[in-house]
């Protein structure tokens, strides 16, 4: 048996049907894929909508709303793609890409979705413009005493009801905030691009949840990071994101886990996994890994069981011949 | 220098050319069910490419209204799957068989350039799904991009996701996946390891067919 670059360079050519090869992997995968989509179905779980949440959470909805208003929320301190912020920053290659999809969360997320209801609700003007002629000092004020008041929020007759106090015009325009959310219409106001009739850009919506409303819905827990969510499905028993194991397992590190840029290590770290994955032929050592390993044997038990010592592969003729690997 | 127009034309020659693509014989080591793992992979590819037309001519929400789309979303769901997991048995396959001996070290490149592809074509599908699945990745998702300074793929603007789901990434999988397997049939599947175990002192030197 000759060999050059490591590999045999004699071995028997067998009569192959390529075609009914190709017709049949086909038939296996689609009769696999068909099969399974009649048994199994597909999983679907609902989404978190604004309404539901709302609806069903309308102390927590407030709380969320005073903390995009305040500008503690998540998205109001992210920094960029967002803002200038600092609550999100993981890298100088964030701060360099700049402000993309810029968002104050304060005019974009209640203000300006509270504006437009003035229409149907011109009630909402008075506490609108009370807030708009307040300084910030007031203002802040008004946050901090309400976002404590909130604690104690008691959800009755469409409407949070806390404690008296000093909280300026903030029960009125979040009370209103939680009727235009439990009506639906909250979506529609978030649109983000009013220049263009297309709803392709669903951004304020789904940032407007993403705090709270969706990190602390029951159905997201086996979603989350930590938990190796990366690769869970949305409704157990189905299989999710399974390829996504090794960046998953990252995410477990605890150094990656504690650190700030956890998303940025994460992806790095992955990238360098991958790399190596890559450049698996010119990488010394790593390349010849397999041929030690030995499970080539298993692969190939047939061919080197017909390969007898003394009687070369060279020397057999078999269907189409022999012929040279180079 | 050489003749840059002899060259292309003896590539193209030789990749456009039945022999390459319908071959009537196998080298005998490449039997088996472990050589079907490739095509199996291709296969799943064209069972994705059928059923995403599909859904993509029906809408991506069709899914949610129409119980026949709903099937075809099973069937492109499944075919994730039978991707992922034909394309991964293959990976250990050509990984433990040292498949990039021989020359062939930028066919495996190129099929590690299409897995890595195929990770973010997957994921863009779930994000246009419109479920609580594409809701929760989408904004979990963004904070990676985001620290990489990836910024404008914005994961929770469904227009530009599904654009990048059904034309540029199916797109430049298609690309890298022909070329992986252009490779494949041109330079054939690697030929096993010289076994040490049977591989006498006295072989080299034995004259080749």
């Amino acid at each position: 048996m000759s060999t050059r670059d490591d590999v045999v360079t004699q071995y028997r050519l067998v009569p192959e049907d390529f075609v009914k090869h190709l017709m049949t992997t086909l038939a296996i995968v689609v009769g696999v894929v068909l099969l399974a989509a009649i048994i199994f179905g597909v999983p679907e779980k609902q989404p978190l909508t604004i309404k539901g949440y709302s609806t069903a959470h309308p102390v927590a909805f407030e709380q969320m709303a005073l903390r995009a208003l305040d500008g503690t929320g998540q998205i109001a301190n992210y920094g960029p793609p967002y803002n200038h912020g600092t609550g999100n920053v993981e890298s100088f290659l964030q701060t360099t890409a700049g402000i993309i999809h810029p968002i104050n969360a304060a005019q974009d997320f209640i203000l300006k979705p509270l504006k437009m209801a003035t229409s149907v609700n011109p009630a909402i003007k008075a506490p609108l413009a009370s807030f708009a002629h307040a300084t910030n000092a007031q203002r802040a004020r008004w946050e901090a005493l309400y976002t404590k008041a909130l604690t104690k929020g008691v959800y009755r007759n469409g409407k949070v009801i806390t404690p008296p106090g000093h909280y300026g015009p903030l029960p009125t325009l979040l009370n209103d905030s939680l009727a235009l959310g439990q009506s639906g219409l909250y979506s529609g106001a978030l649109i983000r691009n009013g220049s263009v009739i297309t709803r392709f850009d669903n951004q304020n919506y789904l940032l407007f949840l993403q705090g709270a409303p969706l990190q602390k819905d029951p159905a997201t827990q086996t979603l989350a990071g930590g938990n190796w969510g990366i690769i869970h499905p949305a409704i157990n028993g189905y299989p999710g994101a399974w390829w996504m194991t090794i960046p998953t397992w990252i995410y477990q590190w605890p150094f990656v886990a504690n650190s700030t840029a956890s998303d940025a290590l994460a992806l790095s770290i992955g990238f360098l996994f991958w790399l190596a994955l890559a450049l698996t032929p010119w990488i010394p050592g790593w390349n010849k890994l397999p041929r030690y390993l030995g499970v080539h044997r298993l692969i190939w038990k047939e061919f080197y069981r017909n390969q007898p010592v003394d009687n070369p592969p060279g020397a057999v003729e078999l269907g189409g011949g022999t012929r040279d690997a180079s | 220098m050489a003749n840059w127009t002899e060259s292309s034309k003896r590539m193209l020659s030789e990749v456009m050319s039945a022999d390459t693509w319908l071959p009537t014989e196998m080298p005998e080591y490449a039997q088996g069910f472990m050589y079907m793992l490739g095509s199996l992979t291709a296969s799943s590819f064209v069972v994705l490419v059928i059923s995403g037309i599909l859904l993509a001519m029906n809408g991506p929400d069709s899914w949610s209204y129409n119980g026949a789309m709903r099937f075809v979303a099973a069937t492109h769901f499944w075919g994730v799957q039978a991707f992922f997991f034909f394309m991964m048995l293959h990976l250990w396959r050509v990984f433990f068989t040292g498949a990039w001996r021989g020359g062939r070290g930028l066919t495996w490149l190129l099929g590690a350039i299409s897995f890595l592809i195929a990770i973010p074509t997957a994921f863009t599908g779930f994000l246009i799904n419109g479920d609580l699945y594409s809701e929760w990745n989408a904004v979990q998702a963004k904070d990676g991009l985001n620290a990489m300074g990836l910024g404008w793929l914005n994961l929770t603007n469904s227009g530009q996701m599904f654009g990048m789901h059904v034309v540029v990434l199916p797109l430049l999988l298609t690309v890298f996946i022909a070329l992986h397997i252009t490779r494949v049939r041109t330079k054939s599947v690697v030929p096993p390891y010289p076994d040490v175990k049977v591989q006498p002192v006295s072989t080299e030197g034995v004259s080749k067919s």
